[in-house]
């Protein structure tokens, strides 16, 4: 299973959720594969989809998920000592662990090597960390989402491997306004 | 306590209710207010460029949010400032420790001091220069004017203006 087949599988998981989907091919992917309005595409910032999920779950009281990478968690990893000390129940990361920088040509990265990105997150502080493949995946996602006294982060091991898809259309205004009238909270969108 | 009890009134007066810091000394009695305050959020963050991702997501979730840090943190945010706040057009108040500025004891802190204004012109990132307590009575407007322009700003508070604030 690569990415692309894995973020179909997870259609029904994260309808309804406030999603924010990491720059480049994994959100190019999710946009071809379902464009929704509660669905977050970063454009910029590699590493910060984590943060900016959390900032988003701190703020209200929907149910948020972050699908991140592992290339971009290297690239941030001082996120996961942040969410072990503050993520509040609302909140869910998915790491998305294909071993390689997807969008750059596929190139290693450490986690193909000596690095354990679940190790990390339990000594990070992390309580509630879940390392699976990716056919268990939207089960596990499910369960993090219905458990509603603990963040989650789940490490979906996949292979690597991109499929064919453009870049996403939408202005970034558009992204923001559409996603924050979805969230609901600011009266004249 | 005195600067530090107003800048935070007038950021609050100013409509900001989520704040994040990484830590600086010129920084400690704000910090220490916000551990205190009931009426918003605080929270310590490791690093600053992830901070501006935080401040990013608190935005969506309509809060105003304020990160407190020195200004080596914004040589370390640059493209979370570009390719998230701007490009997005999300405000964010950068409230910001001058260090490096006349007062300072520490001279490896000049080489960011003499670039960081440099840096925020660059960014097209509107300042508020705090170089006596007078200034900071513009505290409160500078901040309502981030989230009518939809862009981060950045309030720089001198060394010398903060050093004896006990």
């Amino acid at each position: 299973m690569n990415r692309f087949d894995l973020l179909e599988k997870l259609q029904e998981s994260l309808k309804d959720k406030l999603v924010i989907c990491n720059i480049g091919l994994p959100s190019q992917e999710l946009y071809q594969i379902n464009d929704q309005p509660n669905y977050f595409y970063m454009l910029g910032s590699m590493g910060l989809s984590s943060s900016i999920g959390l900032g988003l779950a701190l703020s209200q009281n929907k149910e948020v998920v972050s699908i991140d990478g592992d290339g971009s968690v290297l690239m941030n990893m001082n996120t996961l000592a942040t969410i072990g000390n503050r993520a509040p129940n609302n909140y869910t990361l998915l790491i998305i662990d294909n071993g390689s920088y997807g969008s750059t040509g596929d190139q290693k990265t450490f986690t193909n090597e000596a690095t354990s990105l679940k190790e990390v997150a339990i000594g990070s502080g992390c309580k509630k960390v879940i390392e699976c493949n990716g056919e268990d995946t939207s089960k596990r996602l499910d369960q993090a989402i219905e458990d509603k006294n603990n963040s989650y982060v789940i490490i979906s091991r996949i292979n690597s491997g991109n499929v064919s898809v453009k870049p996403i259309p939408i202005h970034p205004i558009s992204i923001r306004d559409r996603f924050r009238k979805y969230i609901g909270l600011v009266p004249y969108l | 306590m005195k600067m530090s009890k107003k800048i935070i009134t007038s950021l609050k007066k100013g409509g900001v209710n989520f704040y994040l810091s990484v830590p600086c000394k010129l920084l400690a009695n704000m910090i220490e207010i916000l551990e205190k305050d009931d009426e918003v959020y605080y929270s310590a963050v490791p690093r600053e460029e992830e901070g501006m991702g935080i401040c990013a997501g608190a935005y969506l979730g309509d809060k105003l949010p304020c990160i407190m840090m020195q200004n080596t943190g914004i040589g370390n945010s640059v493209n979370a400032i570009v390719s998230l706040l701007q490009l997005y057009q999300l405000p964010v108040v950068f409230l910001i420790s001058y260090r490096g500025t006349p007062g300072e004891q520490v001279g490896a802190q000049g080489g960011m001091a003499k670039i960081t204004e440099d840096i925020l012109h660059t960014l097209k990132i509107p300042m508020l220069h705090c170089s006596s307590e007078n200034d900071l009575n513009k505290i409160t407007t500078f901040t309502e004017h981030a989230k009518i322009i939809e862009s981060p700003v950045a309030i720089l508070c001198d060394f010398d203006l903060m050093k004896d604030d006990e």
